[in-house]
């Protein structure tokens, strides 16, 4: 009995020690975020973001967008790409076997023809069906191909057809920003060793959005959305800005990534088989590079680049969630020889520990440490205001770190101007301890143990159309 | 472990506490970040109204503004410097610039510039050095081009910024010996040399015999500003040992344009055993319907490595009739080289 006293106590306390360590790493994480948000607010001028457009030769960017069943907001999101404000570049849409009306809602609206386009095919992916470009937009190319079963497929292919230098692979339903590809492609003209960017992915559920532009931000009415608007804030304004500054980004979200096309040939594109194929591939370029001695930067724009749909229903959530988890899972395992070593530099030392522990634990100890403590606590080992100094301490210092993310996107992009907004946000940071965040860990938990039995697929996200 | 839980129990108080300061200083510097931002955005809201009309009215030449700027509060400089020299990023009239800085001269706003020039900010700096190369004052070209060797790279770049935009030739030799300068940002070494135009010829052409090291820089930049002066040094630089100082004659080639001299090396060109120099010198050919049976020697290239039968594919595209018999003559064939053809045929008669 002492035996299993001793044992859930000392588990309690270091699911305790666990919290404070990493709700203190993301506060001491916030200097690196700050100092880079703050440098590139003073470099990204306006007459600094002219380059793009100044340059002797502009770079080609090919917008490669895979898209999958997405009759509801193809046309939209096409109008969208169309409308981005840099030149040169094309638009390759890949009609990943769509069994819905998208390749024939994109015939009819944008006057598709079969066209003839050879390609050489350095990256594996499904049989391509048909080519088609439009007559009355020369820059868009679509190409028809069987169903590959991932997106990975779908991009490789879509890479294969790029005539660029440069891609920008997005998510069918991605609304890019207008200047978001003048400012992406800024680091390619800067810095030769740069292989890819990344930006701050938003979240348009409740937005309003005019001719494929987001013309007004206003949070949703889904309290759903709203917890991943605040997940997202943390995610990319904390971590992710606290690795760019240390040249150690080890995931381009697959919403929105500008990559060097020779680059992710000579890593072999994004891998078919990896569940988390952005950030597989983010980790593989990090590893190619660096395991050559080869310089390597990847980028991250700090403001938003693009917008994206987030799912509002639970069963979308959490199919989404188990699979996230099983993709991190499976990458962490792959690149276990990259975690800690110090030939991948400050990748491999401060990232990819960082991952392995509080993100691939994580969920592990939040779910054990609330049924241990409970246990114990049930049991007479702890006492209860021993659990009350626990959730206090952890959802506090959980709130400190989501309302500094908030504060760090406040000052960043302004997005979320009205002050209903903004103490709504606060109230989300605030209430997403209770209840959202462990049910998150708890979805950790289930992709875990798909991932263990090689259960689980990609699942499906309901969609909406976009709010006019 | 029941002295862990004791030792706990004792910091329990200090972790809450700690935590909750932590949450109520994030709370109050998002309520403050805030309001300061709303207090700034109403100041400088009031003062744009205040000077805007009369900036336009000064950059127009009417003295009253210009005398009313020049009574504007020592405070109000920054914002009216900034309301003068911003738009000039996208407007580059000659005259609203020789306005603009006339106005700044009258002003005395260049003594802002000096002071931030001298700054030990960078961002000080940098953002004096672009003021300065936007309104073209040209007395600053020896300081614009002092800091191209600034320590820090974002003044380095603003420099560059600056003397791109100021377009001061007593600044050329000074852009063009840096254009082997790794510690300058490549994409604005471009722009500067796009700017300067067919002034840094001389310059590329005597640094490319008496530096071979660099050679490949300087052919790089002569791609982007060489005219037909270049061509003979170009034709040479085809036949350096160095591969990719070959293939990127042929492609500086492919920008300057040929004559028939320069036709027949490229088309020699085609028969290089190094697939790179094959497709610059493919490339090279687009639009050439000299002389020379380019059209003829380019088709076969069309069954080569993909790299080079792109490059021979879209040039035979830009050959009018010569170019467009080569591509039916192989459009019906089922591989790769035959696609290519139908693409291009299909590209040049596509309805647009």
């Amino acid at each position: 009995m002492s035996f299993l006293r001793d044992g859930l106590i000392a588990f309690s306390l270091l699911i305790t020690a666990y919290f404070l360590l990493w709700n203190v790493s993301q506060i001491a994480m916030s200097p690196l975020a700050i100092r880079s948000l703050w440098r590139d607010r003073l470099r990204n001028t306006r007459r600094a973001r002219g380059l793009a457009g100044g340059v002797a030769v502009p770079r080609f960017v090919s917008i490669v967008a895979p898209a999958y069943n997405e009759e509801l907001t193809i046309v939209e999101s096409l109008r969208a790409l169309l409308a981005v404000d840099y030149q040169p570049r094309e638009i390759v849409i890949v009609n990943d076997g769509s069994t819905d009306g998208t390749l024939a809602l994109m015939q009819e609206t944008f006057q598709l023809v079969p066209a003839p386009l050879a390609f050489d095919q350095p990256l594996p992916s499904a049989p391509v069906r048909g080519v088609y470009r439009s007559v009355s937009e020369p820059d868009l190319v679509v190409i028809d191909k069987h169903n590959g079963g991932s997106k990975a497929d779908a991009a490789n292919a879509g890479i294969n057809a790029a005539s660029g230098v440069l891609v920008l692979v997005i998510d069918a339903d991605t609304i890019l920003e207008a200047d978001a590809l003048g400012r992406a492609v800024l680091p390619f003209l800067e810095d030769p060793a740069t292989v890819a960017v990344g930006g701050h992915v938003g979240i348009a559920n409740g937005c309003r959005i005019e001719r494929g532009r987001v013309t007004d931000v206003a949070l949703p009415r889904s309290w759903l959305a709203r917890f991943q608007i605040i997940e997202y804030m943390r995610a990319f304004l904390l971590f992710r800005l606290a690795c760019a500054s240390q040249n150690a980004v080890v995931l381009i979200s697959g919403a929105f990534g500008l990559f060097r096309r020779d680059a992710v040939i000579a890593v072999g594109g994004y891998d078919r088989t990896a569940i988390g194929e952005d950030i597989d591939l983010t980790i593989r370029l990090q590893r190619h590079f660096r395991a050559r001695g080869e310089p390597v930067r990847i980028g991250f724009d700090p403001n938003p680049l693009c917008w994206t749909q987030a799912p509002e229903d639970w069963r979308s959530l959490r199919s989404q969630r188990c699979r996230w988890r099983r993709g991190l899972l499976q990458t962490l395992w792959r690149y276990r020889r990259m975690i800690g070593n110090p030939r991948f530099g400050t990748v491999g030392l401060f990232p990819l520990p960082y991952i392995a522990f509080f993100e691939g634990l994580g969920p592990l100890l939040e779910v054990g440490g609330y049924v241990v403590t409970i246990v114990a606590a049930a049991f007479g080992f702890l006492n209860w205001k021993y659990c009350g100094v626990m959730i206090a301490v952890s959802v506090l210092f959980g709130v400190a770190v989501t309302l500094l993310a908030v504060l760090l996107n406040d000052v960043t992009s302004r997005q979320y101007m009205r002050g209903r907004d903004l103490a709504l946000l606060a109230a989300v940071a605030t209430l997403e301890s209770f209840g959202y965040r462990q049910l998150n860990s708890l979805w950790g938990c289930v992709g875990t143990v798909q991932a263990m039995t090689g259960k689980g697929g990609w699942g499906s996200m309901k969609r909406k159309a976009f709010r006019p | 472990m029941t002295e862990l839980l004791g030792a706990f129990a004792r910091l329990a108080p200090i972790m809450v506490w700690a935590a909750l300061a932590t949450a109520v200083t994030m709370a109050a510097a998002v309520v403050l970040e805030r309001a300061e931002f709303g207090v700034q955005q109403a100041l400088d809201h009031r003062l744009l109204q205040r000077y805007r009309p009369l900036v336009h009215r000064a950059l127009e030449g009417d003295d009253t503004a210009r005398d009313e700027l020049l009574h504007a509060p020592a405070r109000h400089r920054i914002t009216i410097a900034w309301l003068l020299i911003e738009p000039l990023i996208a407007d580059r009239d000659p005259a609203r610039i020789a306005n603009a800085r006339a106005v700044v001269q009258a002003m005395s706003l260049f003594h802002i510039a000096d002071r931030y020039l001298g700054s030990r900010l960078w961002w000080r700096r940098a953002r004096a050095l672009r003021a300065l190369g936007l309104i073209q004052a040209t007395d600053y070209t020896p300081q614009l081009v002092a800091a191209l060797d600034d320590p820090h790279p974002d003044v380095r770049a603003a420099a560059l910024d600056g003397l791109t935009d100021m377009h001061d030739l007593r600044a050329l030799e000074a852009i063009v010996v840096r254009v082997n300068d790794t510690s300058l940002h490549r994409g604005r070494r471009g722009a500067a040399l796009k700017v300067f135009g067919s002034a840094c010829e001389p310059f590329l052409l005597e640094l490319s015999e008496l530096d071979p090291a660099n050679r490949l820089n300087y052919i790089q930049a002569l791609a982007i500003c060489g005219t037909a002066r270049s061509r003979p040094v170009l034709c040479r630089w085809t036949r350096d040992t160095r591969l990719e100082v070959r293939a990127t004659a042929f492609e500086a080639l492919a920008y300057v344009g040929l004559d028939d001299e320069s036709a027949r090396v490229v088309i020699k060109g085609l028969e290089s055993d190094d697939p790179p120099v094959r497709a610059m010198a493919a490339y090279a050919l687009r639009g050439w319907q000299g002389p020379g049976d380019a059209a003829a020697r380019l088709a076969p290239h069309l069954d080569d490595t993909w790299a080079v039968a792109v490059q021979a594919a879209r040039t035979l595209q830009s050959m009018g009739p010569a170019g467009s018999v080569e591509l039916q003559a192989r459009a019906s064939r089922p591989d790769i080289g035959g696609l290519l053809a139908r693409q291009m045929l299909w590209q040049a008669s596509a309805p647009r």
